[in-house]
């Protein structure tokens, strides 16, 4: 056998070590020269952006990264009014079933060519097979034309009242407009490239999945001259670089932000905000004055829910105020609120929320009542329990101790969230894999809304997780669609939500705020906005 | 010599497929849709439908695996589910930082264990002693979270010396890189000075008792000479062994430490894999690091035989 010489295997080791640092050099082939002497910003977004097709996915931080580099025709203001954005001169037909939208001039794609009305019913089209308000908007339309390059003509089979809204919409997925041929791709399939129309560019040559996301200035953008608002108004771009860190450890980023090494932190977990609130140059601020709705599904299909009368009685059993105690802690930042519609919105009303008041000792004695009407025969009541998101956690266990108060025999059923997603969806008795009880939470933007929110409806087996069912409120929400008012569509979201609280949709569990954290000291002039986080009008000022 | 290289080589075949059975049949069998938490919150039914559909998540397990083992046969690690970018692109886009942190890491640990350990020998029973045994119990006692947390705070956010969190790549200067580095090489080497600090203590106090060492003693040999070419030479073998052991210590830790210090390495890409069960990024970073730890353990078989001439293979 040949030996190996000492010296043979010294050379290998270095070899070995300089292969590996070629291995490394490989990888970071693509790196990129640092950023001098340009006005950036480096924030710490909510989550990874892994999907970056906005249409495609209801994941907050993709719609951010559309609004980054796409634009919308219309857009909210900061009065939660529709705005025309993207759209010039607009109208609608006297019939009010025909409207018209005139693309204003000077839009370009970031490949410089010139944005079409083809590009934008392709748009239009794609996001309407992915989205609530899309599907529910294109049951009433007849056709989407581009007579011209710069029109674009809805024609309506009966007058419909949501197209502004839902074009404008702030909540996931929001109706970005793409390249044709971008567009054309199915809506089931993710678009592979990112070609926006938007203020900022995104660089993808610096894109790092799970690390890093980059957007530079779009200079050929060109904004309208009302003041920005919401996400309408002018999108005046002050700064060259947006850089998205995505940090996976709270603690970490509120040290970054302390220290100076980042400018913005999105959620900043409530027990770290005193620590915040002291650091020098920190500012914290509620921008998604909206917030969040938590709210717990039952399973319509399966007993002990299958029984309105148990729903009932697991609705007045459930505590806001503990659930809102033990999950977000300071009630600074949290509400009780007996509406389906977000409290605080304009849909925010709490007809048929007065049991919510009563006190919890009489409301549990109700409840007991109920349970017992409703023949519960003691089988286990299986909650699905999200163990590793802190408010899923603290919900899963309040909701249960509620539960058994009133005599139901609890069961927790622990894993990821990952675990929760997956099983919420399959519909078999609970004691075969199923489940009775399944908490999440909803942004108030997209909760105040009838029809926005796919758990709003209540279609059976066809309807979102728990598979709600009752006629009325299906028919309720179609005439709150064809209300001509915002006072006539408060008058069936009255009606709605009483309704909904009768046949117990779901129960909610209260609202909260989550403030962000930002150097105050060396940014300014962050929109608040419920659900998108714009970048463009904010400074660097040190 | 190369022969036996060679068989070793030959023998990592079967256990990376033992390793690729287990790995796959565990991220299969454990709860967990990935097309359900790709699908949002607010997807229905058939859009979960569609996407497992895409993904050929609806197709037996069976038909699945012999798919994955046939790509990966052929170096084709797969697309993650979520970025839908390769999954050799997204390790090696992660490598560089990793590799620094590990090696960094290694390097120093090494040399401050080899080191400590051989004095606390040397000086038995003295204040020195002591004060190396009780730093080795607190390295293995406190989690690395605990010991990252309390260095940023004392030397970023109160001293403000060190960054808190970030990797800054060695083409930007070697000493941007190093000072990224330091927190989380001391956070992640706690444990493993620990370990190798104490097998050196223990392996020297065994050698230092040999007639050899005492007959070195009595010719006058210098002491470092005596404790450095005498003793550790022939106390290196089990401290070696104990090194390639911790190799796995240092993987596991670098998961942890690339999250606490926000470092954008290949312990994150699969931490944040598995929250999303992204199996071929959860399948291929498997494989890697096991394909790693297997080679380690062949260099430090290696390295025996250059330590001790006495072991032939």
């Amino acid at each position: 056998m040949k030996k190996i010489s000492r010296r043979t295997a010294i050379k290998g080791a270095l070899a070995a070590g300089a292969s590996t640092a070629v291995l490394a050099k490989v990888a970071i082939h693509s790196r990129p020269a640092l950023a001098q002497g340009m006005k950036q910003i480096r924030m710490v977004p909510h989550a990874d952006l892994r999907v970056l097709d906005p249409i495609w996915t209801t994941a907050n931080v993709s719609a951010y990264h559309g609004a980054m580099i796409y634009d919308t025709l219309f857009a909210y203001d900061g009065n939660l009014q529709p705005q025309p954005q993207m759209v010039g001169r607009h109208g609608v037909s006297d019939d009010k079933k025909t409207y018209t939208f005139e693309l204003r001039p000077g839009l370009k794609f970031h490949d410089g060519t010139a944005v079409t009305s083809k590009d934008c019913v392709a748009s239009l089209r794609r996001w309407a097979a992915r989205d609530g308000a899309g599907q529910h908007m294109m049951q009433r339309v007849n056709d989407i034309t581009a007579p011209d390059d710069k029109t674009i003509k809805i024609d309506l089979k009966e007058p419909y009242g949501l197209i502004y809204e839902a074009l404008a919409k702030t909540s996931t997925p929001l109706c970005y407009m793409m390249k044709e041929e971008v567009a054309k791709t199915d809506p089931n399939t993710q678009i592979t490239k990112h070609i926006g129309c938007g203020p900022f560019k995104f660089v993808e040559s610096e894109y790092r999945p799970g690390s890093r996301v980059v957007y530079d200035k779009n200079p050929d953008y060109v904004p309208r001259s009302e003041p920005a608002s919401g996400i309408a108004g002018g999108k005046v771009v002050k700064i060259d670089r947006v850089i998205w860190d995505v940090m996976p450890d709270a603690q970490t980023a509120a040290s970054a932000l302390i220290n100076g090494e980042i400018d913005f932190f999105e959620v900043p977990p409530i027990d770290i905000i005193p620590t915040l609130e002291s650091a020098k140059g920190v500012k914290i601020e509620v921008l998604n004055k909206l917030g969040n709705v938590g709210y717990c599904r039952l399973n319509f299909l399966h007993p002990p829910f299958n029984n309105v009368k148990a729903r009932q009685a697991a609705q007045l059993a459930v505590s806001q105020e503990d659930f809102l105690q033990a999950a977000i802690g300071n009630s600074k930042y949290y509400q009780t609120c007996g509406s389906h519609f977000t409290c605080g919105s304009p849909m925010g009303v709490e007809d048929g929320g007065e049991i919510f008041k009563m006190p919890m000792a009489q409301r549990q004695a109700k409840a007991r009542e109920l349970l017992k009407e409703s023949g519960y025969d003691g089988k286990p009541v299986i909650v699905l329990h999200a163990t590793d998101i802190h408010v899923m956690n603290q919900a899963a266990q309040v909701i249960a101790q509620n539960l058994r108060q009133i005599g139901m025999n609890v069961q927790l059923a622990a894993s990821d969230w990952g675990g929760v997603v997956t099983r919420r969806s399959i519909k078999v008795p609970p004691e075969a894999g199923g489940w009775n009880v399944f908490f999440t939470w909803g942004g108030g933007n997209a909760t105040s809304s009838p029809i926005n929110l796919f758990a709003h409806a209540a279609t059976g087996e066809s309807a979102w997780f728990g598979w709600p069912s009752n006629a009325l409120h299906e028919q309720l929400r179609n005439e709150w669609a064809a209300a001509p008012s915002l006072e006539a569509r408060r008058e069936v979201a009255r009606r709605m939500n009483k309704n909904m609280i009768d046949y117990v949709h779901d129960i909610k569990t209260g609202q909260w705020v989550g403030p962000v954290a930002y150097r105050a000291d060396r940014i300014k002039g962050i929109l608040p906005v419920p659900e998108i986080l714009p970048w463009w009008n904010v400074e660097r000022i040190g | 010599m190369m022969a036996y290289i060679v068989r070793r080589l030959l023998a990592t075949i079967p256990v990376m497929a033992i390793v690729g059975v287990f790995v796959f049949m565990l991220l299969h069998l454990t709860p967990g849709d990935p097309a359900a938490i790709i699908a949002g919150d607010n997807a229905t039914p058939a859009n979960i439908a569609a996407i497992r559909n895409r993904l050929g998540l609806d197709r037996p397990l069976h038909e699945q695996f012999l798919t994955w083992v046939w790509a990966t046969v052929r170096g084709d690690l797969g697309i993650s589910m979520f970025s839908n970018l390769p999954v050799t692109k997204l390790v090696l886009q992660r490598a560089e930082p990793t590799i620094a942190l590990t090696t960094t890491t290694l390097i120093v640990a090494v040399s401050i264990a080899i080191t400590v350990g051989v004095l606390a020998a040397w000086k038995a029973g003295s204040l020195l002693d002591r004060v190396v045994m009780a730093f080795a119990v607190m390295g293995f006692s406190v989690p690395v979270f605990v010991v990252g947390y309390l260095l940023v705070y004392f030397f970023s956010v109160k001293l403000r010396w060190l960054p808190v969190q970030g990797y800054v790549s060695i083409d930007q200067g070697l000493w941007p890189c190093l000072r990224n580095l330091i927190l989380p090489s001391i956070a992640l080497g706690l444990a493993y000075v620990a370990l190798i600090a104490r097998i050196t203590r223990a392996s020297m106090l065994e050698v230092l008792a040999e007639d050899y060492i005492r007959t070195a003693n009595a010719k006058g040999v210098a002491t470092g000479s005596v404790l450095m070419k005498h003793a550790l030479k022939n106390a290196a073998v089990p401290i070696v062994t104990v090194i390639g052991i911790g190799v796995a210590l240092l993987i596991s830790g670098v998961v942890i430490t690339e999250s606490v210090f926000n470092i954008p390495g290949v312990g994150r890409l699969v931490v944040d894999a598995i929250a999303r069960r992204d199996y071929p990024i959860i399948q291929g970073v498997m494989i890697i690091f096991s394909g790693v730890y297997v080679l380690v353990n062949l260099a430090v078989d290696i390295i025996y035989t250059f330590l001790d001439p006495r072991i032939r293979y």
